[in-house]
């Protein structure tokens, strides 16, 4: 190159002869490998993650199971059948819950600033890090109902109705809902940019959404002031959808239900995530 | 360095372009930042800063903590927003046009923003490829760091389990993937060990030498803006207080200075202000000023005068504590621009009960 030509001339000209190399995918691709790569390498934190869903799939469904047969009329499956769809939206919402964590750290770490000061989209960063939330949930959906099958073999009655296909669907909405919950962690994360904090929030809110919903009992089973508040609540949509693949068959209205459900309150809590990101250094 | 590190990108070996200090690379004109507002208290950080860096130097921004150095050095490198004044890079607007500065300029921030989960060298890789360089750039440009800052035995460990200066080094590096024309670094040598700084202050001479790279530094410590920087900025409470290289700025002071630290009792005041008005009768003394812990004096003798001062402090039961003898250095330079004397403060990260190590 040149002397004569200008300096910013020149680093343009340079910038953009790399730019070839990778476009939007390649940031988010970069930021999903980051995140998965620190996953795998605190395996503790994997296994604790699993740990509570267990517990509830064990215990919980085996301490209620005589309760729920004496409730109703005999039915071809256990307790642990109507749990199970709420075990994984619990999981997923669990570790939704902790998405904002890995932000304040990167926040107080002065990683961010890494992200902040390369030439990337902002909004790389962000679905970068949804995208590897998202396969986590997924893949934590999937030990979940493996696990469950594999009860199957000791005499628990889980229909399984759709089998694989219907398990995959599950992962998906898991994921699906689990990303949308994110949005809310994330923005009291950026916002507050306190661990403790991002912490409350989102725990506080995870008992009451599920058990102001159908996740744990079918909606017959409730009482009718939490009927109510159930048909607003996203959990019971995802819930519905579910345990339909598990109990019954493949119930597209109720699959489409919660995946507008999710949509919906995904847009608004990942849209004030994303200003709260934005805002960032303003 | 060896050839390769001085190769681009691009692949191309860059020519080194003219130095003078009429293309300024970095230029800021009235700058003003002020925090909080909307129901909270308004604090301005940054009160009219105007300064340019050439092309190719060495510059630094000299200043105790809360001087605002931070507040600047963000704003240049697009990370934190004005709230008014023009700051151009490249002569490109931090506002308008971030994303091009964001390519041209590396930056190092003041703490240390390495993932301990990844090792050093994905650390580096990971950095090389946000700036969209191709992965074989990418990995000759992470082997060449390693090598340079020495931490290429430790690559493929968990950056957790380097030590401080290793993972500054590791910092520095991540900043350098990408081969920035201008690098910010945000007091670079802060909580490092004196033989870890002498070998970093090495590598930035060598890369300002070498490469010809404009560096725009931050520092609390007057040694490192002394050894390294061509020019430097003296920044107190949000404004720039004197500016120059630092042969200029101490041959600005023009004298030997005595300092008499007065002590500390309940007449210290009225101590101080005695002590000043002898100094000033003092012949050889050409000025004399008080500080926040006692007088300093200005003479062109200072081993003769020294004495003497000394002899008329004690005729008039002046409690001196200690006295002090110096030739200007740029300790002298902030004690005469800002009447205080600079502490350096070591500051520790916070530590909140999620650290860095959790996810």
């Amino acid at each position: 190159m040149v002397t004569d030509v200008g300096h910013a001339q020149r680093v343009i000209t340079r910038t953009r002869d790399a730019e070839s190399s990778g476009g939007v995918f390649t940031e988010i691709g970069l930021v999903t490998w980051r995140s998965l790569v620190k996953l795998t390498r605190t395996p503790v934190l994997l296994f604790f993650s699993l740990f509570m869903p267990l517990i509830w799939l064990v215990m919980f469904s085996q301490a209620f199971s005589k309760v729920f047969s004496q409730a109703g009329p005999s039915l071809p499956y256990d307790y642990v059948a109507v749990l199970l769809p709420g075990i994984t939206v619990m999981t997923a919402i669990q570790s939704a819950s902790q998405s904002g964590f890995g932000m304040v750290a990167d926040l107080e770490s002065g990683f961010m600033d890494k992200f902040f000061v390369a030439p990337i989209r902002r909004s790389s960063v962000l679905a970068g890090k949804l995208l590897a939330d998202g396969l986590r949930m997924a893949a934590q959906t999937g030990i979940i109902l493996g696990i469950a099958a594999i009860l199957t073999l000791f005499g628990l009655r889980i229909p399984f109705a759709t089998g694989a296909v219907g398990a995959v669907l599950i992962m998906l909405l898991a994921a699906a809902f689990g990303v949308a919950f994110s949005g809310l962690s994330n923005t009291v994360a950026l916002r507050t940019k306190n661990t403790e904090t991002t912490m409350m929030v989102s725990f506080s809110l995870t008992f009451p959404l599920l058990f102001l919903s159908t996740a744990l009992l079918p909606k017959a089973l409730l009482p009718s002031w939490v009927q109510t508040f159930s048909t607003v609540n996203p959990v019971s949509y995802m819930a519905d959808a579910a345990r339909a693949l598990i109990l019954t068959g493949f119930d597209w209205t109720a699959i489409g239900n919660a995946f507008l459900a999710i949509l919906a309150f995904g847009i608004v809590l990942n849209g004030l995530a994303v200003m709260a990101f934005r805002a960032q250094g303003k | 360095m060896s050839e390769a590190a001085t190769s681009r990108p691009d692949g191309k070996r860059k020519a080194a372009p003219p130095r003078s200090s009429k293309d300024s690379v970095i230029d800021v004109r009235h700058l003003v930042k002020v925090y909080g507002g909307r129901g909270q208290e308004e604090i301005k950080a940054v009160n009219d800063v105007s300064f340019s860096v050439g092309e190719g130097e060495f510059f630094g921004f000299l200043g105790p903590n809360g001087a605002g150095k931070t507040t600047v050095i963000r704003i240049i490198t697009t990370l934190l927003a004005k709230t008014s004044g023009s700051v151009s890079v490249a002569g490109l607007d931090v506002e308008k046009d971030g994303a091009e500065i964001r390519r041209i300029i590396g930056y190092t921030g003041q703490s240390i923003g390495v993932d301990g989960e990844l090792t050093g060298r994905e650390n580096l890789w990971l950095i090389g490829r946000l700036y969209h360089m191709p992965n074989s750039l990418v990995d000759e440009r992470v082997e060449e760091l390693l090598e340079v800052l020495q931490l290429k035995d430790a690559a493929d460990r968990r950056a957790y389990t380097y030590s401080g200066g290793m993972r500054r080094r590791l910092d520095l590096g991540a900043g350098l993937v990408h081969h920035p024309r201008i690098l910010f670094l945000d007091e670079p040598t802060t909580g490092l060990d004196p033989q870890t700084r002498v070998a970093v202050w090495e590598y930035l001479r060598r890369l300002h030498r070498e490469e010809n790279m404009t560096i725009f530094l931050t520092t609390q410590y007057m040694e490192e803006a002394d050894q390294l920087c061509q020019r430097i900025a003296i920044i107190d409470l949000g404004k720039i207080v004197a500016e120059g290289s630092p042969a200029q700025l101490k041959a600005a002071i023009g004298a030997d200075i005595i300092t008499v630290r007065i002590a500390r009792d309940e007449a210290f005041e009225q101590s101080r202000s005695r002590a000043l008005e002898i100094a000033r009768t003092i012949p050889g003394v050409s000025r004399a000023t008080i500080f926040d812990e006692g007088v300093a004096a200005y003479t062109a003798d200072g081993g003769g005068t020294l004495l003497e001062v000394l002899r008329r402090l004690d005729a008039e039961k002046v409690p001196v504590h200690q006295v002090a003898l110096a030739h200007p250095t740029l300790d002298e330079v902030f004690l005469q621009h800002t009447g205080r004397q600079m502490r350096v403060e070591e500051v520790k990260p916070m530590s909140r009960s999620f650290g860095r190590r959790r996810r």
